[in-house]
């Protein structure tokens, strides 16, 4: 069983599907000859082939557009958006049509597709390449988007993401694409969609994260522990369908409530889940609600990136605030 | 001397401005010491230098733009200048070292690792999936001793400057092309080998050299920036997957049985269990509730169920929840179950046997506060007795409306008001007026003493303006500031405040919009008047901004009838309403 990363967990994902279902196909931007930008798609074409592994002209609408078309007649397409910045000529079709289609259908119509996107910060990237605007499609009714935060969770969802039967929007952190290594059975286990996943249990408060800032998240649980205050740390996972009765379970244990996301704080995935809580654990709160978050501005070029990132330190100080306030 | 001459800065750009020097003329600098930050069309970046030696000459000010390729900054060195690019950015043998040490991110991951003997090295894929790439500068030269990793040379792409580093620790025999060569991915880069074996061979390009990629290192593909890359392997929170599933599955867990190794559930034993049916409700749960158990402790907050806002207000009361009923939806500690706990501590104690409220001697309970409650005299006294009496007999109904002042010139509001409590005084005596509610007598003032509430620190003055009716504008200033400094000297007599026939209250100067005051009886009625506002308002001219104040008139329904507070109130307004 071999350590892998983040990237190579998403192509073993890949391959393994296209291995066991021959309606699995492949493309984007270089995912052919070149094997990705990141190395996602890394050698599926000389093993699936140019039938399979499908290099397309630099368009995205198409990509999406062509996507809708093959899921609709019964294949699983899983197209590669090279970085979420890019995402936007597509949108259209994924808001429009791809979203809607089993709606608008009456449910005769599926369309079991993905579209993959790196996206994130904090790899010192030219412009439009570092946002993290997941909120836009988590607000879509009929998108499922995934966010793996660590290679196991890459390959289990990737892997339930191609074989849904709806679309799924899977964005890829790409900072921690390569910053830690799983080892992998490479066994088609899937990991299930729509679930957060409890990573640490603790009485005290709870830290919610998803994607590459579930790493900071944890450090400050161990931090935060240090310190004898016990972080619950919850990875969403699915930021939509939010599995909100995790999050409000915790809550309800813990009495503080905590997020962390990398995109700016308003209109948010994170304003979503403070909402819910609000809304429906008012009662069990023993503290404002708090947020850690990117600033409300574009990402800023990679001099003052940093920054812009939230950090371990923020996420500690915003606990500690939760903890102190009276 | 020795130049230095603008590199590409990574973007394929022609140029760059210089935004700020980090050196001046004569200073010595390190190796790789930033010299200058140069913005280009994407990013700002930092040039570091490519000598140890002192700067002669820096050509060009802030703000310059620099062709690539230009001299940047002069160095004394030792006069034997090459004109070439090529010469001019290469560092020397000796210098190269340091370099080692600031290895990028962004190089190919190499994947040999041993020193060989003699071998060469061959362009990799630098991550963009194009054909081949430019030399920008050799960072090391023939006959060097490289380490395993020492960046060798910077190679341009059509999006990033990279830095290739050396897959082996071994010594460079031969640099296949200068500064300025396009190299082909696959062809040779560098020859490894014997030092100085070839390096008085002639620098021209090799014919590039196809080779199938097959042979070429793995690498890691960064196409733009830098992804930290980690080697170290983390475990996987199975048990976190584990409780996902069972939960999208509605599976009990504590009834699944593990064949996993140690005996751990599988994600397959979660799916048998549900097969099997399993599921959550489906057998009798014992009575073990984690966080809201019977054996009430009224250390732990979280057993009980309260808004922020209740708590808040428990705390302030000095009130334990373990003290409060739980009257809200679905056994929340509402306000007022904190209120009734805090009113009743007495009652309360048989729920909570533990409650650490103190109820002797009435008063105040003293709960676990760092503060004592402190016994209120004087004027706070007063007014905490003034007002009961109030609550006890008065019947307050209080209208509220607003006034459009938009006309008024600039001046002293408080005068307006006075004199607006005069003119509605005369229109509707009523409410100028005292009420005895024992006796059932009524006596209608002919004369207009206006009380005007003052907060203090001590609390709550009413002192009076007596014959407002009499006064002009400047008077009732004129007695409004001797009143004032009253207060402030402790200065105020009992004259001053007696006689009231109505009151004021101008809780706006503060803050508030309408309020409820509190009639002080025998008085009838009281004015407040809040905080005025700027609104839009439909009128016959279309949407105006007209300035609105606030009025709450509370009036004793025992002595006063609805119409005549609202005629009291129309008045009002109407002299409020004049522009002078």
């Amino acid at each position: 069983m071999a350590a892998i990363t983040l990237i190579e967990a998403v192509n073993m994902a890949m391959a393994h599907e296209m291995e066991h279902d021959k309606e699995v196909v492949v493309f984007g931007e270089d995912v052919g000859i070149n094997g990705g930008v990141f190395r996602a798609t890394d050698g599926l074409q000389q093993k699936f082939g140019e039938e399979r592994v499908i290099d397309t002209p630099l368009a995205e609408a198409m990509i999406a557009g062509l996507a809708i078309g093959m899921a609709a007649q019964g294949m699983k397409p899983v197209a590669e958006i090279q970085f979420m910045g890019f995402i936007f000529p597509a949108a259209d079709h994924i808001i429009s049509h791809c979203a809607r289609m089993r709606n608008r259908t009456r449910g005769r119509l599926t369309l079991p597709m993905v579209i993959r996107a790196p996206f994130g910060g904090g790899i010192h990237a030219p412009e439009n390449h570092s946002e993290s605007t997941e909120a836009i499609f988590a607000h879509i009714p009929g998108l499922k988007v995934v966010i793996p935060s660590n290679p196991s969770r890459a390959y289990g969802l990737m892997l339930a993401a191609i074989r849904d039967p709806d679309p799924v929007i899977f964005l890829e952190p790409k900072r921690v694409y390569r910053i830690e290594k799983h080892e992998i059975e490479d066994n088609g286990e899937e990991y299930p969609i729509g679930m957060c996943f409890v990573d640490r249990e603790g009485t005290d408060i709870t830290l919610i994260s998803w994607g590459a800032m579930m790493h900071e998240t944890k450090q400050a649980a161990e931090k935060l522990a240090a310190e004898g205050i016990s972080a619950e740390v919850i990875d969403v996972a699915t930021v939509s369908p939010l599995d909100i009765d995790t999050i409000l379970e915790s809550v309800e244990k813990t009495g503080r409530a905590c997020i962390i996301q990398e995109a700016p704080k308003a209109g948010a995935v994170g304003s979503e889940i403070a909402a819910e809580i609000a809304e429906k654990r008012v009662t069990s709160l023993l503290a404002p609600i708090g947020r850690v978050s990117g600033y409300d501005t574009v990402v800023p070029y990679y001099r003052l990136e940093k920054q812009y990132m939230p950090k371990v330190e923020h996420i500690v100080e915003e606990a500690k605030r939760l903890m102190e306030y009276r | 001397m020795k130049t230095f001459n603008l590199p590409d800065l990574g973007e394929g750009l022609p140029d760059a401005e210089i935004v700020r020097w980090l050196v001046k003329e004569g200073d010595l600098v390190a190796l790789d010491q930033p010299m200058v930050e140069m913005e280009t069309a994407k990013a700002v970046v930092e040039v570091p230098s490519p000598y140890k030696g002192t700067i002669t000459k820096l050509c060009g000010n802030e703000g310059d733009v620099i062709e690539v390729g230009a001299v940047l900054v002069e160095f004394d060195g030792d006069g034997s200048s090459s004109n070439s690019t090529e010469s001019a950015s290469t560092p020397s043998v000796a210098e190269t070292p340091a370099a080692a040490e600031t290895k990028s991110t962004e190089a190919p991951q190499p994947t040999t690792t041993t020193a060989v003997a003699t071998d060469v090295f061959n362009l990799p894929d630098l991550g963009e999936g194009l054909p081949d790439a430019e030399i920008v500068r050799w960072l090391v030269a023939e006959g060097d001793t490289l380490a395993l990793d020492q960046p060798m040379v910077e190679m341009e792409t059509a999006k990033a400057v990279v830095e290739v580093p050396s897959p082996f620790a071994a010594t460079v025999a031969k640099l296949h092309g200068q500064a300025g060569d396009v190299i082909e991915v696959g062809a040779a880069l560098v020859t490894f080998g014997s030092a100085g074996s070839v390096a008085a061979e002639t620098k021209q390009p090799e014919p590039a050299v196809s080779s199938d990629s097959d042979d070429m290192p793995a690498d890691a593909a960064t196409v733009v920036g830098a992804v930290e890359v980690g080697n170290k392997v983390v475990i996987e929170s199975a048990s976190a997957v584990i409780k996902a599933l069972a939960r999208k599955l509605k599976v009990d867990l504590s009834q699944v049985v593990g064949t996993g190794s140690n005996g751990a559930v599988t994600q397959s034993d979660i799916k048998q269990a549900k097969a099997d049916g399993k599921l959550i409700g489906s057998k009798p749960q014992p009575a073990v509730v984690a966080t809201s158990s019977n054996v009430s402790s009224d250390e732990n907050p979280l057993d009980f169920k309260a808004s922020p806002a209740v708590r808040a207000h428990a705390r302030r009361l000095g009130v334990a929840l373990s003290q409060c009923s739980a009257n809200g939806r679905k056994g929340t500690i509402t306000k007022a179950d904190v209120d009734a706990a805090a009113s009743s501590p007495a009652s309360s104690v048989a729920s909570a046997p533990a409650a650490r409220s103190s109820t002797a001697g009435g008063g105040l309970p003293t709960v676990q506060v760092s503060v004592e409650p402190q016994t209120v005299r004087g004027v706070r006294r007063a007014m905490a007795m003034g007002m009961a009496k109030a609550h006890a007999t008065v019947v307050p109904t209080t209208l509220m409306e607003d006034a459009d002042i938009t006309s008024w010139p600039k001046q002293d509001s408080l005068a307006r008001y006075v004199r607006a409590l005069v003119f509605a005084s005369k229109i509707e005596p009523a409410l100028n007026a005292w009420f005895d509610g024992e006796k059932f007598e009524r006596l209608v003032h002919p004369n207009v003493h206006v009380g005007i509430a003052v907060d203090s620190p001590d609390g709550l003055y009413v002192p009076v303006i007596h014959n407002a009716d009499s006064k002009d504008a400047n008077q009732v200033r004129a007695r409004v500031q001797e009143l004032r400094e009253k207060i402030e000297n402790k200065g105020l007599k009992q004259d001053d405040q007696q006689g009231g026939t109505i009151t004021l209250s101008n809780f706006g100067s503060i803050a508030g919009r309408y309020g409820t005051p509190v009639v002080s009886p025998p008085q009838v009625a009281i004015l407040g008047t809040g905080r005025f506002r700027n609104e839009l308002k439909l009128t016959a001219k279309g949407i105006e901004n007209r300035k609105m104040l606030p009025l709450s008139l509370t009036f004793d329904h025992r002595a006063c009838t609805g119409g005549e507070a609202a005629r009291f109130l129309a008045a009002v307004i109407e002299d409020l309403q004049k522009p002078l």
